[in-house]
């Protein structure tokens, strides 16, 4: 028997998981891809916004502006990237002017640090591109950005060796309570026990309650958002984040800089029928590239390495829904959490078990918890004296496989190993960046099947993109038929 | 210690380049980032290689294996599994910085320095391919690669974007090896790939080549498998006409939507670059707008044919010793400049320091031309002329005319006349 039982290791669901491992509970995490952070988590801008957005007095509004805190306090503790690049939000004419003095005080009201407004020609010295139609900025200095899928990993890491258990490729296909425990059924068939059950399942967060509530507070409806990546060659094209003027969609196309030096133009929203299908469209591309225009000048289009598309789960609902179940005693939802999830989740996290949970009256703290994580290396970041250092202690630091954005043999193969190592290419570019740059793992995703097919032991045949059922090869070439 | 050039890349370029560098007694050191020399060849089974350089028809790593002999009898000196991460010039000298298993992180010194680095394909990201992604849609140097050196094919029933040749050879090596090709879909209306390779690789097998057509919808099954696409004619905009679609269910859609030149080591250096080419601009010695660095082979423009992958940088491997040699004097240099029905030129610069007799012009054909003629105008005047037939974007043209005559103040342009 679990005393928590987690559905859903995205974001939210690993910095939860994270913060059950300071208190001596048996906590369980079932994830039903095969990695943390597969879906909403993964494909999204990266921004640690200000708070500065949501409605005051909203959660949204309080866990924004307290999340963006915490990313300092977890930079330290769990070695999470971030880029401090601070923020504009950008007007073009009188009109959006007004809008910008409204969405100031705003920002007053959420107590949002540091902001300012800048004319034209101030944002301009620190943002030569910044486009010549733009009159007036909102400056947003607390304004980051980070590395999502590592914000997941890194709780998770953390999580587990505190004691935490996770399972991955773990569908929940059933939730009964008996008495005063709820039974999970995974996969249809196997079964695990516990006191209580937090439901963060993102975008199928709805789904997830309707295995057991009749009436489920909140429907998710996916809202898609499509992105170019700009190749990192074009890094210092913009260094802020830059932001239009947000709409009921949204808050807009923006231009964001990324941790590993792309740049993301993006997103569109546009709400979808499947909420598990992100697709992109010619149009919405095309509405992306027109938008982005408006904000910066100069655009290094040419240099696109590749488009993709996020879900966002938004609810029917005003707020973030972090609430427990009103039919189901023990049962508690995390619903509706799109923007700003990512930059809530650790104030998500402790708002739960703190406030929503209180858990401290239930469990007493883990008198052995670890709060830090392990310095991952990433090589190519740094100094050649570092590097020399590193090499002559494990020569495999030397040689590169992926080429463009310069990963060696050892962190691949670190990428393996672990507890939470992967087997696949994509989860193996998700943790090194392998296969991310300008050629899209043309080069090196050939070399990666070989080194885990060493590693694991695993015929090629037998080695998958991503799910079980990407394989990469349907047969042996130079072989005897029988 | 220093050498006197360093060749980068040790495929069909670099080899010849390296090999015409020790000819002329320079000290040479070729660097390749994979365990055996060769490059691309080596995964090019099919045979079509060498009509030019060696009259004889060959395979890929037959071809290779000609210049790696001769690489091996000259005792040119070579480090395979190391990648050169960083190129930087400190007054007169480059500073090529490797890493490998073996050396570890280590500058090399050289005077002069050869990029043959090659080229890398274009993805489905650079195109923005609408729809979802799955796995299954793969770039066909991917593919040929997996399935010629490794020995597995990517799937069973496929789709081709794009006429280029590699996309034709695959067409025809899948279809060999048991896979159903169902089609080629190229989004202009002539195609990107050698006529031969038209005939052998998909008229000869009854594969269907849609002109004017491109990828318009990908779908997914449920585990993110490729499951069919869609493909639609375009107008001369090159935009989808609506009831035109056509859905193929394929596992795999391979990709043979251009190759572009491999300059990323180049970024540290301030290199002139043509956003024609997409790589360095250079002058009639195959050197970069940085002395004594010289750029052949596919990193400077996509070829065909690998024999004339050879011969330019065989005539590049040439230039970089006479550089050695101090056989050039500061001079005025012109432009060369792309005219009417052009795509683009090599070299793009004449410089009057580099004296030789014949000045050799690459360049493609923006459209196709039945019969055209080349001309060569130094500003009213015509300085060289010849006729062609058949004149495709997908077949690289060559003329070369001795140059003393032109003065040295005028830009002169390439121009192809439509007869």
């Amino acid at each position: 028997m679990y005393d928590y039982i987690i559905i859903g290791a995205g974001v939210v669901g690993s910095a939860i998981a994270r913060e059950l491992s300071l208190y001596q509970a048996k906590t369980l995490v079932l994830e039903k891809e095969n990695d943390v952070a597969n879906v909403q988590s993964l494909a999204n801008s990266a921004i640690v916004h200000s708070g500065h957005n949501p409605e005051p007095n909203s959660l949204k509004a309080r866990l924004s502006v307290w999340g963006n805190k915490l990313y300092e306090e977890m930079e330290k503790e769990l070695d999470i990237p971030l880029l401090r690049t601070g923020a504009y939000v950008v007007a073009h004419n009188a009109e959006e002017e007004r809008q910008l003095e409204e969405l100031t005080e705003l920002a007053r009201i959420n107590q949002v640090p540091e902001f300012k407004i800048l004319s034209f020609e101030e944002a301009l010295k620190d943002e030569p591109n910044l486009s010549k139609t733009v009159t007036k900025v909102l400056s947003l200095p607390t304004t980051k950005v980070t590395y999502p899928w590592e914000v997941a990993f890194a709780a998770m890491e953390n999580a587990l060796i505190n004691g935490v258990e996770f399972i991955k490729n773990a569908l929940v296909t059933g939730i009964k309570k008996e008495f005063d425990y709820f039974v999970v059924t995974v996969n249809n068939h196997i079964e695990y026990q516990c006191r209580y059950l937090i439901n963060s399942a993102g975008v199928a967060s709805d789904d997830i309650a309707g295995l057991i509530e009749k009436n489920v507070p909140f429907h998710i409806t996916g809202r898609k958002g499509e992105y170019f990546v700009i190749d990192k060659r074009a890094k210092g094209f913009v260094n802020h984040i830059l932001y239009p003027l947000p709409t009921e969609l949204g808050k807009g196309v923006l231009i964001t800089p990324q941790y590993h030096g792309e740049i993301l133009l993006g997103p569109n929203s546009e709400l979808v029928e499947d909420k598990y299908l992100p697709t992109t469209s010619f149009a919405g591309l095309a509405y992306v590239k027109e938008h982005a225009a408006m904000l910066a000048d100069n655009i290094p289009f040419n240099q696109i390495i590749r488009s993709f598309a996020g879900i966002r789960s938004t609810a029917d609902y005003d707020d973030f829904y972090i609430k427990e179940s009103l039919e189901v005693k023990g049962l508690f939802h995390l619903g509706g959490i799109d923007s700003p999830g990512l930059t809530a989740c650790f104030a998500i996290a402790k708002y739960l078990v703190n406030e929503v949970m209180n858990v401290d009256n239930i469990y007493q703290l883990n008198p052995d918890f670890n709060p830090y994580r392990k310095k991952r290396v990433m090589f190519h970041k740094l100094s050649d004296v570092e590097k020399q250092v590193l090499i002559k202690e494990e020569p495999m630091y030397g040689n590169i496989i992926c080429k463009c954005e310069k990963i060696t043999e050892k962190e691949i193969l670190e990428a393996m190993r672990g507890p939470l190592g992967s087997n696949t290419i994509k989860g193996i570019k998700k943790r090194t960046r392998a296969g991310a740059g300008l050629c899209q793992g043309g080069y090196c995703e050939e070399k990666i099947v070989k080194m885990i097919s060493k590693e694991f032991n695993l015929s090629p045949m037998d080695i998958a993109y991503d799910k079980e059922n990407t394989k990469l090869f349907t047969q042996e070439t130079k072989v005897l038929k029988k | 210690m220093i050498v006197d050039v360093i060749v980068i890349g040790g495929g069909a370029s670099g080899l010849a380049a390296a090999i015409s560098v020790k000819k002329r007694n320079k000290q040479v050191l070729l660097i390749e980032r994979e365990n055996e020399l060769g490059g691309i060849l080596n995964q090019c089974i099919h045979n079509g290689f060498g009509l030019e350089v060696f009259k004889e028809e060959y395979t890929g790593p037959e071809y290779a294996y000609k210049f790696i002999e001769e690489f091996n009898d000259l005792k040119i000196d070579y480090l395979l599994n190391t990648t050169v991460i960083k190129l930087v010039k400190n007054g007169d000298e480059f500073v090529v910085t490797i890493s490998s298993t073996a050396q570890g992180l280590k500058e090399i010194k050289a005077k002069a320095v050869i990029i043959s680095s090659g080229c890398y394909e274009r993805t489905r990201g650079q195109i923005a391919m609408p729809g979802e992604r799955p796995r299954g849609v793969i770039t066909a140097g991917s593919a040929q690669r997996y399935l010629n050196i490794n020995g597995y094919m990517v799937g069973k029933k496929a789709f081709i974007l794009g006429s280029g040749d590699i996309g034709l050879i695959m067409a025809r090596r899948m279809h060999l090896e048991g896979a159903e090709v169902l089609g080629v879909a190229e989004i202009m209306p002539y195609s990107n790939g050698l006529n031969r390779n038209i005939v052998q690789c998909l008229n000869d097998f009854d594969i269907p080549l849609y002109l004017s057509h491109t990828v318009t919808n990908v779908e997914s099954d449920d585990s993110k498998r490729l499951k069919a696409i869609t493909i639609q004619q375009v107008d001369e905009r090159f935009n989808p006409i609506s009831g035109t679609e056509k859905r193929f269910e394929v596992d795999t859609l391979l990709l043979s939507i251009g190759l572009i030149p491999d300059i990323t080591l180049l970024d540290d250096l301030s290199v002139e670059v043509d956003q024609k080419t997409k790589s360095s601009k250079i002058n009639q010695a195959y050197e970069t707008s940085v002395p004594g660095l010289f750029i052949c082979g596919n990193s400077l423009q996509v070829h065909d044919l690998v024999d004339n992958v050879s011969k330019e940088s065989s005539r590049a491997g040439n230039c970089t010793a006479d550089f050695l040699e101090n056989k050039f004097k500061p001079r005025k240099k012109i432009n060369i400049i792309p005219g009417k029905n052009i795509l683009y030129v090599a070299p793009q610069y004449l410089d009057f320091g580099w004296d030789f007799t014949d000045l050799i012009i690459s360049f493609r054909s923006s459209k196709k031309l039945e019969k055209a003629i080349a001309k060569v105008y130094q500003g009213d005047n015509l300085v060289y002329q010849k006729r062609r037939t058949f004149v495709v974007p997908a077949e690289m043209e060559t003329i070369s005319f001795p140059y003393q005559e032109l003065n040295d103040s005028q830009d002169i342009r390439v121009e192809l006349e439509e007869l």
